[in-house]
C-alpha cells in the first residue's frame, strides 16, 4: 500500500528555473521480488506448471520409449542379447540388421507397393469420404438419417466378421450378378462367367476406397461432415446466387477451403493403409507381392541362429523391420502434424 | 386478376419445391459414391457373412467351397459347445467397462493440458499424436507380442530366454493394497486403479483419436465465456466443471462411443483375439463368424444402452 502511494506521489524538486527533479521511491528489489515470488498465488501457479511438465514428460516417455528401445536394439549385434550388462546403448555395435533387411528381404520392393497402394487408397479416400460428407452435411433428402446411421454402421462391424465373405465375394467378384448375367447371354466374355478374380490385386482395396467403405471411413465422413457443417452456409448460397452450380461451389470453394481438413483426413487414410496388416494378409496372401506385414513376420537368411539369445534377437529384427516400416511415416508426420492439429481445430465438431 | 395471383403463388411455390428437390438430387449424387460401395460391395459381403453362418463350409479338393445348410447349429455350438466362448466374452466386456471410462477420462484430461498455453506446446502436441499415426495394423500386432521391451523394461537384467520378467509393471498391487488397506477402500477399486496406471501405454495408444476430437471441442468453446467467469470471480475448479463440463459433453458422448466401438473392434482386444484363434481351427471359420456376429449384436446393444443414457445428460448449446 505505502508502496503504491509513493508511486503515485513523486517527490518533485526544482533544480534550476527550467529543470525539475522527480524522485520516485522506488520499492527496493527485495521487496519487489517478494511481491512478485513470494505470494501464494506464484506458488500455486509453479506447482501446476512444473506438475504439468512432469506429467507430459512422463507421458510423452511412455509414447516414446518402445520405439527408443527398438531403435537402441537395432544397433546391437548378437552378443548384445545374452550379455546382462547391456540395456540400451550397444556393445557389440553392428548394422547387420538393416543390412539384411535391406538387401534379404527387399525393403524397397515392398516399400515401392505398399506406397502405391496406400497413395492411391488414401486419395480416393479422402475424395469420396468428402463426397459423401458434404452431401450429408449440406444437403436435406429423404433417407438422409438413415442412410448416414449406415455408415456408422461399416465402421461398427467388426472386420473378422467379414472374413470369410469378403474374400469369397473378391474371389469372384460380380456386381450383384449382372456380369453372370451378360457373360450368359454372350455380350460378355465367358472369363466374366461367375465373375472376375479380384484376390491378390490391389483392386479390392481400391474398391473399397472408392466407395468410401473401407477401413475407418465411417470416422473420416463423419469428421468432415462436422468441418463441413460449420462453414456457413450464406458462402454457398452467394455462390448459387452468382450462378455457380452446386458441384463448381463444391470444387472450387468447399474444396479450397477444406484443405487442412482434408490433409488430416489424407494423413489418417495414408497411414493407416500403410501399417493395415488385415486387408492385406486376406486379400494378398504371402508370396505374389512383398509387402510390409512380410517383412515384419520374416528372418533374414543370414541372420538366422541357434543360439541363447535367438528370441530376443529375432525379436530384435521385427522390431527393426517395425521401425524400417513407419520411418517414411514418421517424417510424413513430421511435415504434416502441423495440418492435423488445425485440421482438427478448424472443425469445430460440435456434437 | 386474383386468378393471376393464385397461378403466379402456385408457380412460385412449385419453383421453391423444384429448387429443393434439385439440392435434394444433388445430395443424393454426392453420396452417391457410399450408396453404390454399399449395395453392390459391402451389402454382399455383409449378406454372404451372415449367411455362411447357417452353414457348413468345406474345401473341395477341386478349388471352391462346399455349402451344407445347418441352419442354427454353428450358433449352438458357439454358445453351448465351446468352453470359453461365453466366459470370454464377459470377461471381456467387464475388462471394457472399467477401460472405457478410463480412456474417456484421460484423453479428456490431456486434451485439457494440451489445450493451455505453455512452452513446447507444439512438441506435445505431436509426440501425443505419434500413436494415432503409427501405433495400429502392424505395429499393434508387433507391439501385442513384443518380447525385448519387456525384457528391456526389466530390471533384473537376467535373461531366462523367455524375456519375461514380473517387474515390468509400474506398480505392484501389494504396494497399493498395503496402502489402502487401512483406508478401507476396496480390493475391487485398488486392483482397478493398479490395472489402469499398468496399463498406462495401452490407454495413451487407444486414446489419441478422442484427444484430437477432445481438443477441438475445447477450440470451439468461446473465450468470450471463460473471460467472464474470470470477472465474475469464478475459480479455476468451478469454471471445469459449470463451463467446460458442459460445452464438451457432446464431445464425451461421441467419445464415449467411439471408444466402445473402436476397443470391442480391436485387435488386441480379448475377445477378438479369442474369435481369431476359432478361425484357425476346424470348421472354425463359420462358428468364429456366428461368435462375431453375435458380438456385434451385443456391441450395438450396449452403444446404444449407453449413448441412450450419456444423451440425456448432454448439454447443447444451440439446438437445430
Amino acid at each position: 500500500m505505502d508502496a503504491q502511494n509513493a508511486v503515485k506521489q513523486p517527490k518533485i524538486k526544482k533544480e534550476t528555473k527550467n529543470k525539475i527533479r522527480v524522485d520516485f521511491e522506488r520499492t527496493p528489489l527485495k521487496e519487489r521480488l517478494k511481491a512478485k515470488f513470494g505470494t501464494t498465488f506464484f506458488y500455486q501457479k509453479l506447482v501446476v506448471v512444473i506438475f504439468r511438465l512432469v506429467l507430459l514428460i512422463g507421458i510423452s516417455y511412455v509414447i516414446l520409449f518402445p520405439f527408443i528401445s527398438k531403435i537402441a536394439s537395432s544397433f546391437m549385434g548378437m552378443n548384445d542379447f545374452v550379455d546382462p550388462t547391456v540395456r540400451l546403448i550397444a556393445k557389440d555395435f553392428s548394422l547387420d540388421i538393416y543390412k539384411a533387411v535391406f538387401t534379404e528381404l527387399g525393403y524397397w520392393e515392398a516399400f515401392a507397393n505398399t506406397l502405391e497402394v496406400s497413395i492411391i487408397c488414401a486419395i480416393l479416400q479422402t475424395f469420396t469420404c468428402c463426397l459423401v460428407a458434404y452431401g450429408f452435411a449440406k444437403f436435406k433428402f429423404r433417407g438422409n438419417k438413415l442412410l448416414f446411421m449406415l455408415v456408422m454402421l461399416t465402421m461398427i462391424v467388426p472386420h473378422p466378421t467379414m472374413r470369410l465373405a469378403m474374400l469369397q465375394n473378391f474371389k469372384d467378384f460380380d456386381v450383384l450378378g449382372i456380369m453372370d448375367l451378360l457373360a450368359k447371354i454372350n455380350i460378355l466374355p465367358d472369363g466374366f462367367r461367375y465373375g472376375i478374380k479380384l484376390t491378390e490385386t490391389f483392386w479390392p482395396l481400391y474398391i473399397l476406397s472408392a466407395g468410401a467403405i473401407a477401413f475407418k471411413n465411417g470416422l473420416y465422413i463423419f469428421m468432415l461432415r462436422q468441418f463441413f457443417r460449420g462453414v456457413p452456409d450464406e458462402l454457398e448460397e452467394s455462390a448459387y446466387v452468382d450462378g455457380s452450380g452446386v458441384f463448381r461451389t463444391f470444387f472450387t470453394i468447399i474444396i479450397p477451403l477444406s484443405v487442412p481438413m482434408m490433409i488430416t483426413v489424407f494423413l489418417f487414410a495414408f497411414s493407416w493403409q500403410w501399417t493395415d496388416n488385415f486387408y492385406t494378409e486376406l486379400l494378398l496372401p504371402t508370396g505374389r507381392m512383398t509387402l510390409f506385414n512380410d517383412i515384419i513376420s520374416d528372418i533374414p537368411l543370414s541372420l538366422r541362429t541357434d543360439y541363447a539369445g535367438q528370441g530376443l534377437f529375432y525379436q530384435a529384427i521385427h522390431n527393426t523391420a517395425g521401425m524400417m516400416v513407419i520411418a517414411p511415416l514418421i517424417i510424413m508426420y513430421l511435415f504434416c502434424q502441423r495440418y492435423l492439429v488445425q485440421g482438427i481445430e478448424r472443425s469445430g465438431i460440435v456434437g | 386478376m386474383t386468378n393471376n395471383a393464385v397461378k403466379n403463388a402456385s408457380k412460385k411455390k412449385r419453383r421453391i419445391a423444384s429448387l429443393d428437390r434439385r439440392k435434394a438430387r444433388a445430395g443424393w449424387i454426392f453420396v452417391l459414391p457410399f450408396l453404390i460401395g454399399f449395395i453392390v460391395v459391402y451389402f454382399p459381403i455383409i449378406f454372404d457373412s451372415i449367411k455362411l453362418t447357417f452353414y457348413h463350409v468345406s474345401s473341395k479338393p477341386g478349388g471352391g467351397m462346399d455349402l451344407e445348410w445347418v441352419g442354427w447349429d454353428n450358433y449352438r455350438q458357439a454358445l453351448f459347445v465351446n468352453p470359453d466362448f461365453v466366459q470370454t466374452l464377459i470377461s471381456g466386456i467387464g475388462k471394457l467397462a472399467f477401460d472405457i471410462p478410463a480412456i474417456v477420462i484421460f484423453s479428456l484430461f490431456m486434451a485439457i493440458l494440451l489445450n493451455q498455453k505453455m512452452a513446447g506446446r507444439a512438441v506435445f502436441r505431436a509426440i501425443f499424436f505419434v500413436p494415432v499415426i503409427i501405433a495400429t495394423g502392424v505395429m499393434a500386432t508387433l507391439e501385442s507380442n513384443n518380447i525385448l521391451s519387456a525384457y528391456m523394461d526389466s530390471t533384473s537384467g537376467i535373461n531366462d530366454g523367455s524375456g519375461q520378467s514380473a517387474s515390468a509393471q509400474i506398480v505392484s498391487v501389494l504396494d497399493f493394497e498395503n496402502l489402502f488397506d487401512s483406508m478401507k477402500v476396496g480390493k475391487e477399486l485398488v486392483t482397478m486403479v493398479v490395472d489402469i496406471i499398468n496399463n498406462i501405454y495401452d490407454i495413451v495408444n487407444r486414446s489419441g483419436v478422442q484427444m484430437l476430437i477432445f481438443l477441438a471441442g475445447l477450440q470451439s468453446i468461446s473465450p468470450a465465456i471463460y473471460e467472464s467467469c474470470q470477472i465474475e470471480g469464478a475459480s479455476a475448479w468451478e469454471t471445469f466443471w459449470k463451463i467446460t463440463f458442459p460445452m464438451i459433453s457432446p464431445m464425451i458422448l461421441v467419445n464415449a462411443v467411439y471408444t466402445i466401438i473402436d476397443s470391442f473392434t480391436a485387435e488386441s482386444n480379448t475377445v477378438m483375439r479369442f474369435i481369431e484363434q476359432v478361425t484357425n481351427t476346424a470348421h472354425g471359420g463359420v462358428i468364429s463368424s456366428a461368435m462375431a456376429w453375435m458380438y456385434f449384436l451385443l456391441v450395438i446393444l450396449i452403444v446404444v444402452a449407453v449413448a441412450g443414457i450419456f444423451s440425456a445428460y448432454v448439454f447443447y448449446q444451440r439446438r437445430d
